[in-house]
């Protein structure tokens, strides 16, 4: 059997930018060869953790291990094993798309070969552009191979589609799966729910720098998520009668009644299948909705969207 | 043996946005030439200028020396501090601080751009101020020369580290520097001949880096120089460079400053 060994081990870490708790007694591990997602809102402490995970910053309590090595005092061995995609950066614009990548590769023991980086971001028919005339989405893939040149055993993901088209985010989603594949761990940071879903085989959600939930999008959606009931009112039922009737918690709003169920979801829809089929009334536009991880993440962080 | 690659690399990465880029080609190169081909022809007619060192040189010997000390500080004071204050926000600073690369061999890569670019540039200088204006340089006082360049982009190198920290945008660097440097010049007997000047403005000279600089080339340009070699130069340079660079230790970062 495969011992299961974490690339990162965080425990209570805390910080603070002068009265803001930045990130907040967090913990959590990932495992080697995973895809670890941390979502939150703009502001939720994502970036400021990882910017731990990374080294740039000290935590002012609590402890980070990352590929066994406090990432603070890390030595050079430990950076030739991590790469990184910031949420943002710029590029000399007069360089070409190989120059730019090439220039790091130097930095690696044992980096990626250029064109076979750059066949995996799908860059290779830019190869000799100058990075100023790429768009916004090639620039964040030679963004992406700066990340991988090194041929990382870990790589750290700091929203990196945001401002894709919905094209080049599901193109781009084939290069992590094919990454993770060949065995690199993988974290990554996101506001996109068909993103973490997709790609991440754990995640954590955070809000005001804390861990409000953690574990798979099945587990998060099966254990926190609520199956949406709706349907149009029919006449001559008032809402208070509904909700005696079907024992839930119904809201009507614009002739629409809907519901957030759990377990008592087989109940409910019986005794309103019953009580619709012995008064002889048409259930229209009934819907049964199946809970998804955004649910989750608006439950979990309290927000609104 | 890879300290030497990494280095290569950076100052070879440098030197092809340099060449790419007319703007950086045009204030560093053509401009100093330009103004020597200027001010040599306005005031070819004065024939002996007095400069600091107290005793008259030619005019050519004048503004070649002078105008070669301006570019170098122009070229290098600007550059080092537009490539690193852009480097530092479009967060590639952040990206080499979690790289293997050492810190030293980026740092070891901009010198030896801006020694190469200077160069170059003292190598235009004398050859136009030779070829079309009759200067006779010595082989002896131009290794001297050579020396002040080294000593000019390790001082100005520093300086522009350490200020940095205060320079929060690639444009704010591309201003401050051109007019530092211009600013400078007029004080330091590049554009104009020290014996113009008050008093107390060439004492204060003496002791900012420009003036040294540029006194030392045009000495050792003149036909009578001995051998060219100054300590002056070396000590106000040095001292200035040492300090700078130690200021550089203490404030410099790696991340984007956030506003």
């Amino acid at each position: 059997m495969k011992s299961v060994t974490n690339v990162i081990e965080v425990s209570n870490l805390t910080k603070r930018f002068g009265r803001l708790v930045a990130v907040d007694n967090v913990s959590f591990a990932v495992r080697e060869g995973e895809i670890f997602g941390l979502l939150g809102e703009n502001g939720a402490g994502k970036t400021t953790t990882l910017e731990i995970l990374e080294g740039f910053q000290k935590p002012d309590r609590g402890t980070a291990q990352v590929l066994g090595a406090n990432p603070h005092s890390a030595h050079r061995d430990w950076r030739d094993q991590i790469g990184l995609v910031l949420q943002e950066s710029d590029f000399d614009p007069v360089h070409t798309v190989t120059e730019t990548v090439r220039l790091f590769a130097g930095f690696f023991s044992h980096p990626r070969g250029v064109a076979e980086t750059l066949e995996l971001v799908g860059l290779a028919d830019k190869a000799n552009e100058r990075v100023g005339r790429l768009s916004g989405g090639q620039k964040r893939r030679v963004d992406v191979a700066l990340g991988i040149i090194g041929n990382p055993r870990l790589l750290f993901l700091d929203e990196p589609t945001t401002g894709f088209d919905p094209v080049a985010r599901v193109d781009f989603w084939s290069v992590i799966e094919g990454l993770s594949a060949s065995g690199t761990s993988i974290v990554l940071t996101t506001h996109y729910m068909e993103e973490a879903e997709r790609l991440c085989d754990r995640l954590a959600i955070m809000a005001r720098g804390q861990i409000v939930a953690e574990g798979t999008s099945s587990t998060l959606i099966s254990e926190m998520g609520a199956t949406t009931v709706r349907f149009e009112m029919p006449p001559g039922l008032d809402p208070s009668a509904l909700c005696a009737l079907t024992r839930a918690n119904f809201v009507v709003r614009d002739n629409m009644a809907t519901a957030l169920l759990g377990s008592d979801l087989q109940g409910v829809l019986l005794r309103l299948i019953t009580w619709a089929a012995s008064h002889d009334v048409t259930l229209h536009r009934l819907e049964v909705l199946r809970p998804s991880l955004n649910d989750v993440f608006l439950g979990a962080t309290g927000g609104e969207r | 043996m890879r300290y030497l690659r990494l280095t290569g690399a950076q100052a070879l990465y440098n030197l092809r946005a340099y060449v790419r880029s007319a703007r950086t080609v045009l204030l560093g190169l053509i401009m100093p030439v330009g103004l020597l081909v200027i001010l040599s022809w306005v005031f070819a007619h004065q024939g002996a200028i007095v400069a600091a060192a107290g005793y008259p040189i030619s005019a050519i010997a004048f503004y070649a020396g002078g105008l070669t000390a301006y570019g170098l500080m122009l070229g290098t004071f600007t550059g080092v501090m537009v490539a690193v204050v852009s480097a530092r926000e479009a967060g590639w600073l952040k990206r080499f601080r979690a790289s293997p690369m050492p810190p030293g061999a980026y740092l070891a890569g901009q010198i030896v751009f801006n020694v190469i670019v200077s160069i170059a540039l003292v190598v235009v200088m004398v050859a136009t101020a030779t070829v079309v204006y009759g200067l006779r340089p010595r082989p002896v006082p131009l290794v001297a020369v050579g020396c002040y360049t080294l000593l000019g982009v390790f001082c100005f190198t520093a300086i522009a580290l350490a200020i940095t920290r205060i320079v929060t945008t690639a444009e704010m660097a591309s201003s401050a520097g051109p007019f530092a440097t211009i600013t400078l010049s007029f004080t330091s007997g590049v554009f104009l001949p020290p014996n113009l000047l008050p008093h107390w403005l060439v004492t204060t000279s003496n002791y900012l880096p420009l003036e040294p600089l540029a006194q030392s080339m045009q000495s050792a340009l003149a036909t009578h120089a001995a051998t060219g070699f100054q300590g002056r130069p070396f000590l106000v340079l040095g001292v200035w460079g040492v300090i700078a660079f130690v200021a550089a230790r203490w404030t410099f970062t790696w991340q984007p400053l956030r506003k």
